[in-house]
């Protein structure tokens, strides 16, 4: 299965990025990674030209808030009913509830919405998504 | 036996030999040979065929119509060789969105359709036919997924297969279509009447000169004081051409010579002189910048020497302008940590130190908010094409 991911917006946590990069590989999964600094965009279009099975986005300084608001806008202009929207990692900033978190982030477009979550737990339960589907 | 060097440019023609370089107006009521020759017919006499090179950038260069499925990749990617091949017309076509894009009634010499990494199957199909039937076009090339090829050569007769411009890792493959696009380019100077009879005069391959120039560029700090990374801006009489150091660019790409360029082509000061002074008018800033140069907006409709010098340096401005973080169009230098701006054309024959300095350093200021400007320096014997030809 492919999948493509990325950290999105400016966020530069590449050591978080590889480690997601080598679990997903160690997991059998194509791995297209997109590196640090990419543009909600750029995602969509990377699932495009490799017909992905799976767009993981993640976001360690908070932004993903600000950064994935237009994911729906952007589900709206391509086929990509087949494929799984995952977000994990630091999903908030400042003040805020993270019980309202999850929600929020369904709401965007996401299918799967892991904040402060194991990465290993996280990638359990994407493969149980599938599975299941 | 040393060798000589002829650029055919739109509005002068340079002839360089032992490191002198000669220029000349050119004669519109004489064809490019004639006129060539009744200027420095003795020195080309001096050369075998085989020791004169030439460039070329006076026969207006192919239009390419891009079709791509996605903006950040295929199209990006595309856009990207088809301008460091020498190209200056480019259209495009967001596939998915095919159906809706409205068809180009002039004649294209070039359709490219890319998409898809190779695992990729069926992406294009009989909307991409549908469309193509309308346009009028006379070369096609597919650079796309490896697995569409058949449907494309089944359905489109004469298409071009070469191998994908996006590889497995999404990174650009450049060579093939580069290669392509350069050749095609060669094979439209035989086309045309006006270039095709400089072959009498030379046994070399003629290139287009924005390509040589984009050639010349890793090793132009060896031959000129500039410091990486540096941008060329080639003001001519019918185009603009920016090319730029990849440092400058954050974004996907990572291309061989580490140099891009683009083309703003309706930003010269002789041929397209009317669009550079409409774009001039609709920029927020031109009218500051008229009254530093203390002159009034009727500079613009003017035919006087003065009216040139100004229009040269609002060229400077605007191009600046358009690459800038102000303006979001194809793409976005970071002007901020340039070190040093060489400029080359015709401009250079015009503007003194003093005047380009001034500009630039006003853009540097009134956009940027910076109090200093990059190292500017003028190539005023148009030496920079000559580095390219001689490899």
């Amino acid at each position: 299965m492919k999948v493509v991911t990325g950290v999105v917006g400016n966020d530069i946590h590449v050591v978080a990025n590889r480690l997601i990069d080598i679990s997903l590989e160690e997991r059998g999964f194509e791995v297209f990674n997109l590196g640090v600094n990419t543009y909600l965009e750029e995602f969509m279009d990377a699932v495009i030209e490799t017909d992905a099975d799976v767009l993981l986005i993640s976001s360690l300084n908070g932004e993903a808030e600000g950064w994935c608001r237009d994911l729906q806008i952007l589900k709206n202009q391509y086929d990509f009913r087949d494929v799984v929207f995952m977000i994990g990692g630091n999903l908030g900033v400042g003040e805020m509830d993270p019980e309202a978190l999850v929600p929020k982030f369904q709401n965007y477009g996401f299918d799967l919405v892991f904040h402060q979550i194991d990465l290993n737990e996280g990638l359990d339960r994407l493969e149980a998504f599938l599975e299941a589907r | 036996m040393n060798k000589l060097y002829i650029d055919i440019g739109s509005t002068y023609f340079k002839v360089a030999q032992n490191g002198v370089i000669d220029q000349y107006f050119r004669d519109f009521n004489k064809n490019i040979l004639d006129d060539l020759s009744s200027k420095c017919a003795d020195v080309i006499s001096r050369y075998d065929k085989k020791d004169i090179y030439i460039c070329s950038s006076a026969n207006g260069g192919l239009s390419t119509l891009i079709i791509g499925l996605t903006n950040s990749f295929s199209l990006k990617y595309a856009i990207n060789i088809a301008f460091n091949s020498g190209i200056n017309i480019i259209d495009t076509v967001l596939y998915p969105k095919i159906e809706s894009e409205p068809v180009p009634s002039e004649m294209i010499d070039v359709v490219i359709v890319v998409g898809g990494i190779d695992s990729v199957e069926k992406v294009f199909d009989e909307k991409l036919l549908a469309y193509l039937e309308k346009v009028k076009y006379q070369n096609i090339v597919y650079v796309g997924t490896q697995k569409n090829r058949d449907f494309l050569e089944k359905n489109l007769e004469n298409a071009v297969i070469l191998e994908n411009i996006i590889s497995n890792d999404l990174k650009i493959c450049e060579e093939g279509l580069k290669k392509y696009l350069t050749d095609l380019y060669q094979a439209d100077i035989v086309g045309k009447e006006d270039i095709k009879q400089l072959y009498e005069i030379t046994d070399n391959q003629i290139f287009s000169t924005p390509y040589i120039v984009n050639r010349s560029l890793p090793q132009i700090n060896e031959r000129l004081d500039v410091a990486n990374p540096f941008i060329v801006v080639d003001i001519g009489g019918a185009t603009t051409d920016i090319h730029y150091s990849r440092d400058l660019v954050n974004d996907n790409i990572l291309t061989e010579s580490g140099y891009d360029r683009l083309v703003f082509k309706k930003l010269g000061v002789y041929k397209s002189r009317e669009s550079l002074v409409h774009t001039a008018k609709n920029n927020e800033f031109v009218y500051e910048l008229l009254e530093h140069l203390n002159v009034t907006e009727n500079i613009l409709e003017e035919q006087s020497e003065k009216a040139t010098r100004i229009l040269m340096q609002l060229a400077i401005f605007l191009v600046l302008y358009k690459v800038s973080k102000h303006h979001g169009d194809y793409v976005e230098l970071n002007l901020d940590i340039l070190n040093s701006i060489v400029l080359t054309g015709g401009i250079t024959k015009v503007l003194n130190q003093e005047e380009v300095d001034d500009i630039i350093l006003f853009f540097y200021k009134k956009i940027l908010h910076f109090h200093h400007a990059p190292v500017i320096l003028l190539d005023r014997n148009y030496e920079i094409w000559t580095y390219g030809i001689k490899e």
